[in-house]
C-alpha cells in the first residue's frame, strides 16, 4: 500500500447553477473511484471564514493537495496562502483549450518569480489549483489529477530515497472506498456524493454548510513588491503589515463589497478580487485572457474612467456609504503618479492598460 | 444602430444608459428590464444572480447582480439610485423569458426611485448611435 496519498478538494460554485453542480458531481463521482486519492467537497473557497469546517479541514491537510475551484488558479493559490494553507505552487498541465500556443513562458504565479517578494514559511508540499471553468466535462480533470498523483508519488519517492527521513504524516486523512493501486478501470460502485472520503470530524454536512458571501482582496506575493501603496490608498483598514513588515490583508471583512479600488491602484497588479468580473482583477493567468466570454460590465455600467480615477470614485462611494467624507484625490494617491520611472511591462501590465483604454 | 442590425425599442418605454428599459407602473414604481439591444449582445441567458436583496437602498451604478449568457457575462448595475422593491422571481427559476419576451415577462426588478437620467426612446437611439464605435471596440478587444 502506498503511503503517498493525494488530497483532492473540490470547492463548489456559489449559488445553485445546475450546469456547474453537474460538473462538480461528475468529477467527484469519477475521482472517488480512483485509488490513492482522498476526495472532499467544500463550499466556495473564497467565502470560507476562519471558523468554517471546510476551512478547518483544509488546514488539517498536510500533504500534497489538488484544489478544484471556480476561481483562477492564481487567485485560489494565494487565497489559500493567506489562510495559512501554504505550499509550493504545483504546475498544472491543464490549460484551457485556447491557451495552447503561448505557454512557452512559465506562468507568473510561481512563488519564485523574481518580481515579487514571494511567500514565507512554505512547507514542503505542493498545492495544485485547477480552474473548473476551463472544461465542461470531468475527463480532463480526472486525467490531470491522475498525472498529478503520479508526479507527487515520484517526487516523494525520490525525496524519501535522498534523505531517508520519515514521510510526513497526513493528519486526519481517511481511507477511501477503493484502495487497490491497480484497480484503474475496474472501480467498485460508489455513490459519488455520499461516498466521499472525509474524516469523521469533518462530516460532509458540516463541510458543506453554506457560508455567507465574503469580499476581500487576495495578494499575489509572486508579484507584490511590498510598495505599500495599497495600505496608503485603502481607508478602511483592510491592509496591515506582519511581523516581517510584509504587507498583508489583515482585516479581510473590513473590505467593501464590490469595491476593487486597491487592485486598480496596485502598480504590480498583485491584488486580486477573485469574484470581480474583469478577468485581470479576478486573477486570470497572465497572457491568457482570450477565450473567455465577453465581459459586458463596462457596457452595462455606463461610463468608465482610467484606473486611478475609477479607484478614487469607488473609494469615495464606500466612504460616503460609511457616513464618512469623500476624499477624492487628496489621500493615499500613488506616489508613482509623480513620475516614477516605468519598469518594463509584462503581459499583465499590458492587458490592464488595454482594459483601461476602453473608455466606454 | 447596431451596425446593420436594428433592435426593437418600444416608443412608450424609457431607457437607462445601462441598456435597461423602464416602465412606470400604476403604483408609481419603476419596472426595469433588458432592452432588445442588450439581449442581442448577450444572446441566450443561462444564469441570473442577484447580490442585493429586496428592500436594499441602491446607489446609482452599484453592482446588484450578475448574468451569464451564451456569449457574455456581466455584472449588473443599478440603473438609477433608489430602493429595490422586488425581483422577478420567475427569472431565477428560468431566465429564458429575458430572451423570449424581454419587454414583458422578462422584466428584471422594480424600484422606487426618482427617474433622473432616464432617456426617451429618441435619446436612447442617439446614445446607442454615439457609442457604437466604442461598443465594437469593447467587443473586439475581448475576442
Amino acid at each position: 500500500m502506498s503511503r503517498h496519498r493525494l488530497t483532492v478538494v473540490l470547492s463548489q460554485a456559489q449559488g445553485k447553477h445546475p450546469v456547474k453542480r453537474g460538473l462538480e458531481e461528475s468529477i467527484v463521482a469519477a475521482l472517488i473511484m480512483e485509488p490513492g486519492l482522498d476526495v472532499s467537497v467544500v463550499p466556495y473557497l473564497y467565502d470560507l471564514g476562519p471558523d468554517h469546517t471546510g476551512r478547518l479541514f483544509l488546514e488539517s491537510v498536510a500533504g500534497d493537495m489538488v484544489v478544484l475551484s471556480w476561481l483562477y488558479p492564481r487567485a485560489a493559490f494565494w487565497l489559500l496562502d493567506r489562510d495559512g494553507i501554504k505550499g509550493h505552487l504545483g504546475e498544472t498541465q491543464l490549460k484551457p483549450p485556447t491557451a495552447d500556443e503561448e505557454d512557452e513562458d512559465d506562468e507568473e504565479g510561481e512563488p519564485e518569480a523574481p518580481k515579487g517578494i514571494g511567500a514565507v514559511d512554505v512547507p514542503d508540499r505542493f498545492i495544485y489549483c485547477l480552474d473548473l471553468r476551463d472544461f465542461n466535462t470531468a475527463d480532463p480533470y480526472v486525467e490531470e489529477i491522475r498525472r498529478i498523483a503520479a508526479e507527487c508519488r515520484t517526487r516523494q519517492e525520490e525525496k524519501a530515497k535522498s534523505n531517508a527521513k520519515p514521510v510526513m504524516v497526513d493528519l486526519g486523512i481517511p481511507l477511501a472506498a477503493s484502495r487497490s493501486p491497480d484497480s484503474f478501470g475496474q472501480p467498485e460502485t460508489t455513490n459519488g456524493k455520499n461516498g466521499q472520503a472525509s474524516p469523521p470530524t469533518f462530516a460532509p454536512e458540516q463541510l458543506l454548510t453554506t457560508p455567507d458571501r465574503r469580499w476581500y482582496p487576495v495578494i499575489d506575493y509572486s508579484r507584490c513588491t511590498n510598495c505599500m501603496e495599497c495600505i496608503d490608498f485603502c481607508l478602511f483598514g483592510v491592509y496591515g503589515v506582519d511581523s516581517l513588515d510584509r504587507i498583508n490583508v489583515e482585516n479581510q471583512d473590513n473590505c467593501k463589497r464590490g469595491c476593487p479600488a486597491c487592485s486598480r491602484v496596485c502598480p504590480e497588479h498583485a491584488i486580486m478580487f477573485p469574484d470581480y468580473k474583469t478577468p485581470a482583477i479576478a486573477g486570470a493567468p497572465v497572457g491568457n485572457i482570450s477565450g473567455l466570454k465577453i465581459d459586458l460590465s463596462r457596457l452595462f455600467g455606463g461610463d468608465a474612467k482610467d484606473a486611478l480615477a475609477q479607484a478614487v470614485t469607488e473609494r469615495d462611494r464606500e466612504l460616503v456609504n460609511d457616513g464618512r467624507t469623500a476624499v477624492g484625490m487628496t489621500v493615499g494617491i500613488p506616489r508613482r503618479q509623480a513620475g516614477k520611472p516605468q519598469e518594463p511591462k509584462d503581459e499583465l501590465d499590458n492587458l490592464m492598460d488595454e482594459l483601461d483604454k476602453l473608455d466606454l | 444602430m447596431m451596425g446593420k442590425f436594428a433592435a426593437v425599442l418600444p416608443g412608450e418605454l424609457r431607457y437607462a444608459k445601462n441598456h435597461m428599459w423602464c416602465r412606470t407602473t400604476d403604483a408609481g414604481r419603476h419596472r426595469f428590464g433588458f432592452t432588445a439591444y442588450a439581449v442581442r449582445l448577450m444572446q441566450d441567458v443561462y444564469f441570473l444572480d442577484w447580490q442585493v436583496n429586496a428592500g436594499d437602498v441602491l446607489q446609482h451604478r452599484q453592482t446588484i447582480g450578475h448574468i451569464e449568457t451564451s456569449k457574455a457575462q456581466s455584472d449588473l448595475f443599478a440603473p438609477v439610485p433608489g430602493t429595490l422593491i422586488e425581483f422577478n422571481e420567475e427569472l431565477l427559476k428560468d431566465p429564458t423569458a429575458i430572451n423570449i419576451d424581454n419587454y414583458g415577462a422578462g422584466w428584471l426588478f422594480e424600484m422606487e426611485a426618482a427617474d433622473a437620467g432616464i432617456m426617451t426612446v429618441d435619446e436612447y437611439y442617439q446614445f446607442l448611435d454615439g457609442n457604437w464605435e466604442n461598443t465594437q471596440r469593447l467587443l473586439k478587444g475581448h475576442m
